[in-house]
């Protein structure tokens, strides 16, 4: 499927066309700037297909910056440049001609803070599909219904699904903007910190839901939580001032990490 | 306060704030009072004007009331208000309509679009249009629309006119209101893979929404109650306001307001005290209708 032209595609099932080489998303000599500053520094990294990749660092380190890279949020920022590729199976993301829309339709992402649209929670969990026209009317409940399944939110509001948002918890509203990130049918899910916001109990279902997408979705999270890294991922990288230090298996990464850096980040040591 | 030392606590009332020994803080008392007044002091100079005004107007319009003038035409001889209210409304009509789209558009692309010097030059160009008195801007439009395009009195001299005054305002509150939007809508709506344009249709705009509905009560309150551009534009009419957009003169209450207030005539004198009441209903039925539709339309935000 290429960028350019988004081709029809089932709600359900994504299509995970695999190229062979297991690799969803890879990092070309990626460098990244704001005016003046470079935020990242010449990056080769790779996502593997169907897996859940963490991104740790300490503060400032790019973990945003870079998650940001991956579907192009950074475009509108002032002052961006980028050198360097991104590719999304095999094509170049930044090449001239790719559309934004259709990238974002396969690079979904989940902010830290919950962000749900000023509409009601069923049309929340539709916007993408009617932005992109993925189902016809007939189709609407049908979708909001799997959805909130999806996330485990159906009990909770399907007696009010064309109330506001606004009233639901921030946990239940960050579910909701899953539900609705998951909507358009994404093959790769970006997520920046998406439980700093909430209690641990919402935390352990988020966790438990995202292990459960993984094999049909590839999953890129930034988290500040070590523990939570070493529970949902299956690989982790360590960014440290805009470099990837290094990306390796999570248990390895924990308990021998290669770098001194990582080893010193991983034990407290720095932060 | 567990912690009120020297039995002050006891003799003070409850409320009064304490300071770290639990001793009342006098100073804070005095503030506190100070505050209070300045703020009813406030208050009293915005509500004692509008009491006064609804008070002359309803005072003076009730007991002179007929219904009649709803329905008939002006004559000679007095008659009733039917081509002014209507003519008025058509004013209001083709005003919310055209400042209404060319201040919301221009609002869109201050806010969306305009960047940096052109952001700049356009935003002080909105300004000093909205500074130009209102009687100029009238005399531009007897000049330019009436005598050199031929238009002699018309509805559509008068609607340019009235729209130049209050686009400048709609644009305003528009952008401000734009702006106001949390860039996490956008971003949300960006990371959707939704299209500038979708994003600003059905996020975007809807939750600015209030703060454009305001700018536009305050054009409509302007094209409702302005009286200068249209005497020069407008002219008067005694009879119904006919559909044609030029070459004919429309009648409109505040002339009425204005004029027959100094007529010997006892009738005259009547209708411009009707006429004033319509006014002031106008308006009040104008904000209603506004809160109404922002109360719908915003049901699903986060004030709720
Ligand atoms: N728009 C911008 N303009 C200039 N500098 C920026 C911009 N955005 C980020 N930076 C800089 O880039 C660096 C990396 O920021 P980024 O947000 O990616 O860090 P992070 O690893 O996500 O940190 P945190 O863990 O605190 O979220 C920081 O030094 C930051 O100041
Ligand atoms: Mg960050």
């Amino acid at each position: 499927m290429s960028l350019s032209s988004p081709a029809a595609r089932s709600v359900d099932s994504p299509v995970v066309v695999d190229r062979g080489d297991g690799v969803a998303m890879r990092a070309r000599g990626l460098s990244l700037g704001f005016g003046s500053t470079a935020v990242l520094a010449d990056l080769d990294l790779d996502i593997h297909r169907g897996t859940i990749t963490a991104l740790i660092g300490p503060t400032g380190s790019g973990k945003t910056t870079f998650l940001r890279s991956l579907n192009r949020m950074n475009d509108k920022v002032a002052k961006h440049w980028h050198r360097g590729d991104v590719l999304l199976d095999g094509s170049n993301i930044y090449s001239p001609g790719v559309q934004l829309m259709a990238l974002r339709r396969r690079v979904g992402m989940l902010f830290q803070r919950p962000n749900p649209f000023p509409m009601s929670i069923a049309e929340n969990v539709l916007a993408g599909v009617k932005a992109h026209g993925i189902a016809g009317k007939q189709h609407y409940r049908a979708i909001v219904e799997a959805r909130l399944r999806e996330v485990g939110l159906w009990e909770a509001v399907s007696s009010r699904l064309g109330s506001s948002p606004f009233n639901l918890s921030g946990g239940q509203q960050q579910l909701l903007c899953l539900a609705r990130a998951l909507a358009t049918g994404p093959e790769v899910l970006l997520l920046d910190e998406p439980t700093s916001s909430l209690d641990p109990i919402t935390t352990e279902h988020v966790e438990a839901l995202l292990r459960s997408l993984a094999p049909a979705l590839t999953i890129v999270i930034v988290t500040h939580n070590l523990a939570q890294a070493r529970r949902v991922s299956n690989r982790t990288a360590f960014f440290y001032q805009g470099r990837l230090v290094e990306l390796t298996d999570t248990t390895k990464l924990f308990e021998s990490p290669e770098h001194p850096e990582t080893a010193n980040y991983v034990s407290g040591r720095m932060g | 306060m567990t912690t009120a030392g020297a039995g002050a606590a006891g003799r003070v009332p409850d409320n009064t704030p304490l300071d770290l020994y639990g001793r009342p803080a006098w100073h804070r008392v005095a503030a506190g009072y100070v505050g209070w007044g300045a703020c009813g002091l406030a208050v009293a100079l915005i509500a004692a004007p509008l009491a006064s005004v609804l008070w002359g107007v309803i005072g003076r319009a009730v007991p002179v009331w007929r219904w009649s003038v709803l329905t008939e035409a002006g004559n000679g001889q007095g008659g009733g208000l039917a081509n002014e209210i209507v003519g008025t409304l058509f004013i209001l009509a083709g005003v919310s309509v055209l400042a209404g789209s060319v201040g919301v558009l221009s609002g869109i692309y201050l806010s969306e679009y305009a960047r940096g010097r052109t952001g700049a030059v356009l935003r002080g160009a909105s300004e000093v249009l909205a500074g130009i008195p209102s009687i100029v801007l009238g005399y531009v439009g007897y000049i330019a629309l009436v005598i050199a395009l031929h238009w002699q009195y018309s509805l559509a001299a008068a609607l340019i006119t009235l729209s130049a005054l209050t686009v400048p305002y709609i644009a305003k509150s528009t952008e401000a209101a734009l702006r106001q939007v949390p860039t996490t809508y956008r971003e949300g709506a960006e990371a959707l893979g939704m299209s500038p344009l979708r994003s600003l249709r059905r996020i975007t705009l809807k939750a600015a929404l209030p703060g454009i509905t305001t700018g536009w009560l305050v054009a409509m309150a302007i094209s409702v109650g302005e009286t200068a551009p249209l005497l020069y534009t407008a002219g008067f009419s005694d009879s119904l306001p006919s559909l044609s957009l030029t070459h004919s003169p429309v009648g409109y209450l505040p002339y009425v307001v204005w004029t027959f207030y100094n007529y010997p005539a006892k009738a005259f004198q009547s209708l411009s005290y009707d006429a004033a009441l319509i006014l002031v209903v106008m308006v009040l039925v104008l904000i209603v209708l506004a809160r109404i539709v922002v109360a719908f339309t915003q049901r699903h935000t986060e004030r709720n």
